[in-house]
Formats: C-alpha cells, structure tokens, sequence
C-alpha cells in the first residue's frame, strides 16, 4: 500500500517512466526489506518471551515470592493500605528510574571521553554476575526437574558457556552464537526483574521507562541521542555487547571498503556491560552488491547495569538510511538492530502477565500481540523518520492496555460466557 | 560474522585462533590437571560446527588445508572431551547414592525422593 503513493499515469512519456519504475523499485525494494526486517527483528524478540514465559510456568522458582527484593526497591508493597502500597511503589520506581538515568548518563561520559579502560574492566567484572546468574537458574531447573548435578560438570557447563559467550560477543564469532547469546541473557535478565520486583512497582517502572526512553532518545539533549550521535560521528560500533544486530552484512557499499560493519549483538545482560567500543571489530570487507546503495540502519540502545551496582536500560532505535552515491565508500551497518533492554522489558511485561494474570493465557497471549504491533508500528515509524526512535514507548503502552483491559475485562466476559454455554 | 565475506586467509586465522584459544586456556589449567587439555570442548563444536562447510563442502583453496587440519583436530578434541564427560557423568549419576558423603558434597542439587 505505501507502494501506492507512487503511483504513475501509464501514459507517461518512455524516460520518464524508466526512472520512476527505477525510483520505484527502489522504493520496492526499501519497503520490501523493511519488512524483512521486521520479520527478522519478530523471531528474536518472540523466541526471548517464550522462553521466559516457559521459564516462568515451569519453574516455580520465579513465581515464589520470598520476600526478597532488590537494593534498588527498599519498600515492600505487602502493606496495608492501598494508599501506602501505592506510595511505596511510586517511590520504588522514582529509585530505580533514578538509578537507571545517573548509569546512563555515566556511561555516556564514559563513552563521550573515550574512557575505554574503564568500561572494559567494568564489563568483565560484571560478566562474573552473569555467571553466578546462570548458576542460580541452572540450580532452578534442575530442582525443578529433580536431577542431580555435581560441581564439576556444572563448573565446566559455566565455564564453557561463559567463555564462548564473551569470545562471540567481545570479539569474534557465528552470528547465529551471538544472537542465541543475547537472547539468553535478555530471558535471564527479564526473569530476574519478574522475581525481584513487586507488582505494582514493576507495572510502574515499565511506564516510566517508557517516557524516560521517549524522552532520553528525542530530546536533543538525552543522552541516549548523544550517545548514539557520538557513535555515528566517529563511525564506531556502539557498545558491541549491547545490541542485537538481526544480520551482519545485507547490503554493502562500495567495492573496496573494508569497514567493520559489526553492530553485532551487544549483550544487554544486566550484568555485563562491554563497553568495548575501543575495538571496533575489523574484517569484514564489503562486497559489491551490484549497485543498490541505500541501506537500513536502525539501532538501539541498550544498557543494563549490573544487579549490584545499577541497572540501566534503555532503548532507542535509530535508522540511518544512506542514500548516498556510489562512490563513496561507506561503512553502513545493515540489518536491523534492537537494543537489549527493549528485549528485557518485552519480555518482563509478557513474563509478568503470564505470571501473575488471572487470565491465564488470554493475557499472555494479549500481551504478546500487542508488543509486536508496537514493535511493528515503531518499525514503521522508523522508516518515515529515520532517525533514533526509542523502540519501548508503543509496544508497552500498548502490552499495558491489553493487559490490563485483558485482565479485568476480556476474562470476566470470557468466563460469563463459558459459565452460560454461550459461544461468539 | 558471515564467513563468505572474508578473506580465505582471515577465515583460517580466524579457525586457527579458535583452535588455539582452548589451547592457551589449558595452560592456565596444566597445574590443576595433569592431562593439561583445555576444558573449553563447547569453543571446539562451535570450531567444528562453523567451519565445516568451509573446510568440507567447498571448492579447494590455498588454505583450506589449514583449515581442514584444525577443524579435524578440534573434532578430535571435542570427542576426546564428549567420551571423557560421558564416563564421568555416567558414573556420578550411577553412584552418588551409594557414595554416600562424598556424593552429597560433589552434589550442586540434590534430587528428592528415593534414588
């Protein structure tokens, strides 16, 4: 249908024709790899939710509620008024947020100065959380499923993933690896956030961090827009682990280049945070794909701090189309790219509501759509605009309404109906 | 990373360095065992996995042969791990009730009921 505002009286003079059925091609060929795209960026994101949500329904682990909280929300919400329990999570949220901005903003610094070392040093140490995560959801899984599991096939299940993880994410590997990597730990993060976060704090937190996202990648002075204007400057990978790239290579430019065209997947484990922008990932020379110089960019933003020290999130999407002549050379990332925090808060908000709604799988399921039209719409946006768009606000204003329209709309009607044999 | 867009020697550098990668980290390890293989089987299978349709199911190149030598070595060293983790994970299931103590101190999780 956007095909249609091209449209072209048949009765055109021969050139003319010829360059608008080129311009339309072109255009073809844009949308048609913006829905490709689209598509590319759906299996990541669905693949993630689902394994949270298997995770959630079958290991009890991450529905208990043991009273447990994290530092970043002091106040319990099993209080006794309404109102208490409101204020409670309004002032949980007001920490986290709070939290959440000062490590954004820290790490634009760093990134801006160039404080490489620094990141460097901080993501490794955070990594060693990710392992004592994955223990901690092994040990889950296992009690779960009632097996036994010694220290020493566990001490080299963790080493090895641990490693390969950080050589495919950090510096070199399959691009499928990566991308089951990411996906990993966005669904690792994710949980986490469903078992330590109260309930009305976390529903709290997922709005506020969606006008904080609008606000932080719109605003000329966010400092995810600095962040990534500062990457498109100096033509470098932003924070490799922290952002899913659906494909390494889709179009290149010019023939000889040999940019690094690795936006890759950036691990937004909470727990990690590789900042490795200092090594820009070298040796994948372009190839000449016959012409079609126009390509997609779209990048998102995501950082998660560690558990134990801030947990940051933030997503931002950003499209740079380069419609550029053919002769220069031009280090374009292709494909799409979804911050990981994006992944993190989809998956909590499709988590959450599978966990805790009363509906059951209608919510879920809800949910689940509406986050994929907002991812949908945004896309769309994307293309329009093009430039950084934050990738949270529409999916979870949307995943919001449907839950809760859901929850206390859709299944008391749904039930009446069972209970009156009434079939629609 | 798409391996068709690199160059023939940057894919063997690449196969190479993967291989090696395990290697250094057994060094690491020779004190804690004797054997001083690497303990990173999972880095071989992806070594494997990855560069076998390079080093198979293409058309010679000048490296290729490289290629070949360090993906059948990294496969030698993934089955040398798969059989030695096979043995050990076999036994430990078969035995852990009976060893007792010993047993409940190697167990991460202990499963409940009667074995």
């Amino acid at each position: 249908c956007l095909k249609a505002l091209n449209g072209q009286p048949p009765a055109a003079p021969a050139p003319r024709v010829v360059e608008r059925e080129e311009e339309e091609d072109e255009e073809e060929l844009t949308l048609k790899y913006g829905a490709k795209h689209v598509i590319m960026l759906f299996v990541p994101v669905t693949l993630c939710m689902v394994v949270v949500v298997a995770t959630i329904k079958s290991v009890s682990f991450y529905t208990q509620n043991d009273g447990q909280r994290l530092i970043y929300t002091p106040f319990p919400e099993d209080t006794d008024t309404v109102g208490q329990r409101a204020l409670n999570s309004i002032l949980n949220a007001t920490i986290m947020i709070t939290v959440i901005i000062v490590m954004t903003l820290v790490l634009v610094m760093l990134y801006k100065y160039r404080c490489y070392k620094v990141q460097i040093n901080t993501s490794n140490i955070l990594l060693h959380h990710v392992y004592s995560l994955i223990s901690c959801t092994l040990e889950e899984v296992f009690k779960t499923y009632n097996l036994a599991m010694d220290y020493v096939t566990l001490a080299i299940i963790i080493w090895n993933f641990g490693v390969v993880g950080m050589m495919c994410i950090h510096w070199k590997g399959p691009l499928r690896l990566q991308q089951a990597y990411l996906i990993m730990i966005s669904a690792l993060m994710a949980l986490v956030f469903i078992k330590y976060l109260p309930e009305w704090t976390a529903w709290l937190i997922l709005a506020v961090i969606s006008v904080y996202d609008l606000l932080a990648v719109l605003c000329p002075k966010g400092p995810l827009r600095i962040l990534v204007e500062t990457a498109q400057e100096r033509n470098e990978p932003i924070f490799p682990a922290l952002i899913y790239s659906s494909t390494m290579v889709w179009l290149v430019n010019m023939a000889d280049t040999d940019r690094p065209n690795r936006n890759s997947t950036e691990a937004a484990s909470p727990q990690q945070e590789p900042q490795e922008v200092a090594s820009p990932v070298p040796s994948s020379p372009s190839q000449d794909d016959g012409g079609f110089n126009q390509s997609w960019v779209s990048q998102q933003e995501h950082r998660l701090g560690p558990l134990q020290s801030t947990e940051e999130t933030r997503r931002e999407i950003q499209q740079m189309p380069s419609a550029r002549p053919p002769v220069e050379e031009d280090d374009e990332e292709r494909g799409v790219k979804l911050g990981l925090g994006d992944f993190i808060f989809y998956s909590m908000l499709v988590g959450k509501a599978s966990a805790t709604a009363s509906g059951d799988w209608n919510t879920t399921l809800a949910c689940f759509v509406a986050i994929l039209i907002g991812l949908c719409l945004t896309l769309l946006l994307l293309a329009i605009f093009k430039k950084a768009l934050p990738a949270l606000p529409i999916s979870i204003f949307f995943g919001l309404v449907f839950y809760f329209a859901t929850d206390n709309l859709v299944r008391p009607f749904m039930d009446k109906l069972a209970l009156h044999q009434f079939y629609i | 990373m798409n391996l068709e867009r690199l160059p023939n020697e940057e894919k063997l550098s690449l196969c190479r360095k993967y291989y090696l990668v395990t290697l250094a980290f057994c060094q690491i390890f020779l004190f804690i065992s004797p054997g001083g293989f690497a303990f990173l089987p999972f880095l071989w299978l992806v070594n494997v996995v990855w560069f076998f349709r390079e080093a198979f199911l293409k058309p010679a190149y000048t490296e290729q042969l490289q290629i070949k030598a360090y993906v059948k070595r990294s496969a030698l060293g993934l089955l040398l791990w798969v059989a030695v983790l096979t043995t050990w994970i076999t036994i430990y299931q078969h035995f852990r009730a009976e060893w007792g103590e010993v047993g409940d101190y190697l167990s991460f999780t202990i499963p409940l009921g009667i074995p």
